[in-house]
């Protein structure tokens, strides 16, 4: 049969044949590209980022920096002025996109789950992309209805989930608020958030005809057993023989290792970062947490990751002994379940603070943090199927219930959201009896709010505001 | 005798069972190694829904983006419609029954013990080796359950009967052409698996009539999906003027599975599980899938494909995009019909397979 793919991705080529628009075919990857193609990316990448891009990011930083350490507040703040540390965060995630407009021909490509182990490709040297954070960052910028809208006129169901719609919209349109997206030379995908990432990352391999590497990770209804483990263990080991293939070079064991104490650093701080929130008041909030996490989960291994975490303890430390909260009159805390709504943070911040709501603590943020004691980069594969094997997404619901007990303890807090997500099923489905068990157990009031982490298209302001307003009232009224 | 005459009723094969002191296990789909539940004297009854059961019970669970088959499957088990079962297996077919799995095991504690089984959603070696392992963990449940472990004896005479019966499904689908069965009756034969002792399935499916070849009664189609629910749509297939000569359906074509001769009894099912035909609740890549629906449209004369696909079912949902590119190119169109678990077909469903039908003619 023909295995012929589309004529052109509108993506980044990795190694074509003449600049412009990738032509995907499996063996697209290995021809090699003429001598001419070559300098030329390097010269694009060497003026375009680390010439012109790389200085100018950091000025614009300076430039934020000092434009939030100038401001002024007004008596009709209801929120304190962002972190200054946001700026660096900025330019972190901006420069890491304006790599990838330019990595492709320069560094071996991978694009990646949110929840792989993606510490041994970075130890390779490849250039990562995150696609959920890529349309996350959609949501943000209120690009996903125009972008999954690609994906849908190609026969996506909107039912599927919008991160998939949207990334595929983008591989299939090349739309996208970052300028371009660098093709991949490998996939690798984990299933210990969903099983939407296999069917999502199957329509990936196919479009490109570039290797996947998928690391199955069997779902966890109770203790891990020791075959689910070694089971991780063996694929985990299986991801250096694909990822030697593609780079054309053998695992540097020593940077591999420097990689994973990085990203344990870093998974340290990011908890003990997001545990600043159990101070009153809480000097950030969990939307702030939503933004924040974009190094945790993109720049994971790096040692820059570390130090801005390290530099963003230090901000946050300094306001809980100043007493500053993030939200001016804090009177209430809350949790928040499950993914934010990415295109309704600002709003929903606002529009809680206004009432002097605090959503101090989410389960979302916690992933990224809570697993890091189990990180041993002396047992790096051992330690690595562990980890890899226990995020939230991948445990029972009654587990995240106990998680969220005990956020309710630790946090002191007076009531639960629980975004009920149309684009995550395992994350929501179990929320009904969560919600029910909360309320009645701890005596909390606790909102299912149903939405969509990125479509807006799952929203109505009106209906929405007014819960998130009936819930807010429930709590004053427990006084 | 025609078949609904000769098949028993669920409620029959369930007193009989019982009476003659076999366990019952209910099952959720797609996927699970029934010689595994025979060796320990369990039989297996698998809800695929029920279309005609009510959905509150089972929606004070989940939300309304959930598919019909976990939430009037839950709503069946919650107003006590299986509690002649002792467990219930949840086999991790999906996020959707996955989310069945945990709400029942760590919230709605039915009186039965929730069982699970994760498979693997590749074919390596790692995936052999850790398949094996979690069967083995399924056994070990079991055996808590039925109290008991299987003698030699047990487990040769499960593998050799389930063997049998696996190749007798695999016999019908091959002798299709040559069968006294109209599309309705046939699937009816092949779902009977469904709920009917091995043995039952074996004399039954081996009765048939087998004839001399005839051609297909109407316009050749493959049908797809997880479940042909209500089976009138066959008879709406038949009055467009179409036959289905080939399916990829989840409760057909898909569990023909082969169990190898050699290796361990656990090696052999978990082989029989991983070399099924492709299906992409199991991951088969796409361009593989695609092949196989190809191969077997040519060889069975089927002009298209129908996709009738349960809501909100992502596995089948992310596949289409593709698979109606590979099929395009080899010149086969496909239509899709995405359904609700009911009991009667819409008629906007008929329109849509009148049109399509229309275009293969």
């Amino acid at each position: 049969m023909s295995t012929t793919r589309p004529a052109s991705l509108p993506i980044a080529p990795a190694q074509p044949a003449a600049a412009g628009a990738a032509r995907p075919s499996r063996e697209g990857a290995a021809s090699k590209p003429s001598t001419a193609f070559r300098e030329s990316t390097y010269l694009k990448h060497l003026f375009g980022y680390e010439i012109l891009g790389k200085p100018a990011l950091r000025l614009q930083r300076w430039r934020d920096e000092q434009a939030i350490r100038a401001y002024e507040p007004k008596p009709t703040d209801v929120l304190s002025p962002p972190l200054v540390c946001v700026a660096q965060m900025k330019e972190l995630m901006t420069r890491h996109y304006l790599e990838g407009r330019y990595a492709s021909g320069v560094k071996k490509v991978a694009w990646v789950t949110s929840g792989a182990p993606a510490e041994i490709l970075k130890a390779f040297g490849f250039f990562l992309v995150y696609p959920e954070n890529h349309a996350a960052l959609c949501g943000v910028r209120r690009k996903t209805e125009e972008i999954a809208t690609e994906a849908e006129n190609a026969g996506f169901s909107r039912d599927l989930c919008s991160y998939a719609r949207t990334d595929l919209g983008t591989v299939l349109s090349g739309k996208t608020p970052v300028g371009r997206l660098p093709r991949p030379d490998l996939l690798l995908c984990c299933t210990n958030i969903c099983q939407t990432v296999l069917y999502w990352y199957r329509n990936l391999a196919d479009l490109f005809g570039v290797p996947l590497v998928l690391i199955d990770t069997p779902f966890l209804y109770g203790e891990a057993q020791p075959h689910q483990i070694e089971y991780v263990k063996r694929q985990i080991e299986g991801i250096i023989p694909v990822a030697e293939k593609v780079a054309g070079k053998a695992l540097d064991e020593e940077r591999f290792e420097s990689v994973l104490q990085h990203a344990r650093d870093a998974a340290d701080l990011w908890l003990e970062v997001l545990n600043r929130s159990q101070n009153r008041p809480a000097p950030m909030t969990a939307f702030d947490g939503f933004i924040h996490m974009g190094p945790i989960v993109d720049l994971r291994g790096d040692a820059v990751t570390v130090e801005y975490y390290r530099r963003m303890l230090k901000e946050l430390d300094a306001r809980v002994a100043q007493g500053v909260g993030a939200v001016k009159d804090e009177r209430y805390r809350v949790l928040w379940d499950n993914l934010p709504i990415w295109y309704r943070i600002g709003g929903f911040s606002k529009l809680l603070a206004q009432h002097g709501v605090n959503v101090v603590v989410s389960t979302y943020t916690y992933a990224w943090g809570e697993l890091a004691p189990l990180i041993d980069p002396a047992k790096p594969l051992d330690s690595m199927a562990k980890v890899y094997l226990h995020p939230i997404l991948n445990r029972s619901p009654a587990d995240k219930l106990r998680v969220m007990r005990r956020m309710v303890k630790e946090f002191g807090l007076d009531g639960v959201i629980l975004h009920s997500d149309r684009s995550c099923k395992p994350y929501s489905l179990g929320q009904i009896d969560e919600r029910e068990l909360l309320a009645r157990e701890l005596g909390l009031p606790a909102l299912l709010l149903e939405a969509d982490h990125s479509d807006p298209r799952a929203w109505a302001d009106e209906q929405g505001n007014a819960r998130l307003e009936a819930f807010v009232e429930m709590m004053e009224g427990r006084g | 005798m025609s078949l609904p005459e000769v098949l028993p009723s669920r409620a029959e094969v369930i007193a009989r069972v019982k009476s003659q002191g076999k366990r019952l296990l209910a099952v959720m789909p797609i996927h699970y190694p029934r010689a595994l539940l025979r060796a320990y004297g369990f039989h297996p009854i698998e809800l695929w829904g029920p279309p005609d059961a009510p959905v509150a019970q089972g929606a004070r669970h989940f939300q309304a983006y959930t598919c019909d088959i976990v939430v009037k499957a839950t709503s069946f088990l919650l107003s006590g419609g299986a509690d002649v079962a002792e467990g219930i297996l949840v086999p991790h077919t999906c996020d959707a029954l996955q989310g069945m799995a945990a709400v029942l095991h760590d919230f709605v504690h039915p009186r039965q013990r929730v069982l699970t089984l994760y498979h693997p959603r590749e074919r390596r070696e790692a995936d052999r080796l850790y398949y094996v392992d979690e069967l083995a963990r399924l056994g070990r449940d079991l055996e808590e359950l039925a109290g008991k472990r299987p003698s030699e004896g047990e487990w040769t005479e499960a593998l050799a009967t389930e063997t049998a019966a696996t190749t007798a499904l695999a016999e019908l689908y091959r002798d299709r052409p040559r069968l006294a069965l109209g599309d309705r009756e046939f699937y009816t034969l092949v779902r009977s698996r469904e709920y009917l002792p091995s043995e039952d399935f074996i004399r039954i499916a081996s009765a048939v009539q087998r004839g001399a070849p005839r051609a297909a009664d109407g316009v050749p189609i493959l049908l797809s999906g997880i479940v042909p629910e209500p089976m009138s749509l066959f008879d709406a297939i038949h009055a467009a003027g179409a036959a289905v000569v080939a399916d990829d359906l989840a409760c057909g074509f898909r569990r023909v599975y082969e169990i190898p001769e050699r290796g361990s009894a656990l090696e052999r099912l978990a082989a029989s599980i991983l070399d099924a035909p492709a299906d992409p609740t199991r991951g088969t890549p796409l361009a593989e899938r695609a092949e196989e629906l190809i191969l077997r449209m040519t060889s069975t004369g089927a002009r298209g494909m129908l996709v009738y696909g349960v809501k909100f079912c992502e596995p089948e949902l992310f596949d289409l995009p593709r698979l109606r590119h590979y099929l395009g190119e080899a010149g086969f169109p496909m239509t899709h019909i995405e359904h609700e678990l009911v009991s009667t077909l819409g008629q906007q469903a008929v329109t849509r397979i009148e049109a399509f039908v229309e275009t293969l003619q």
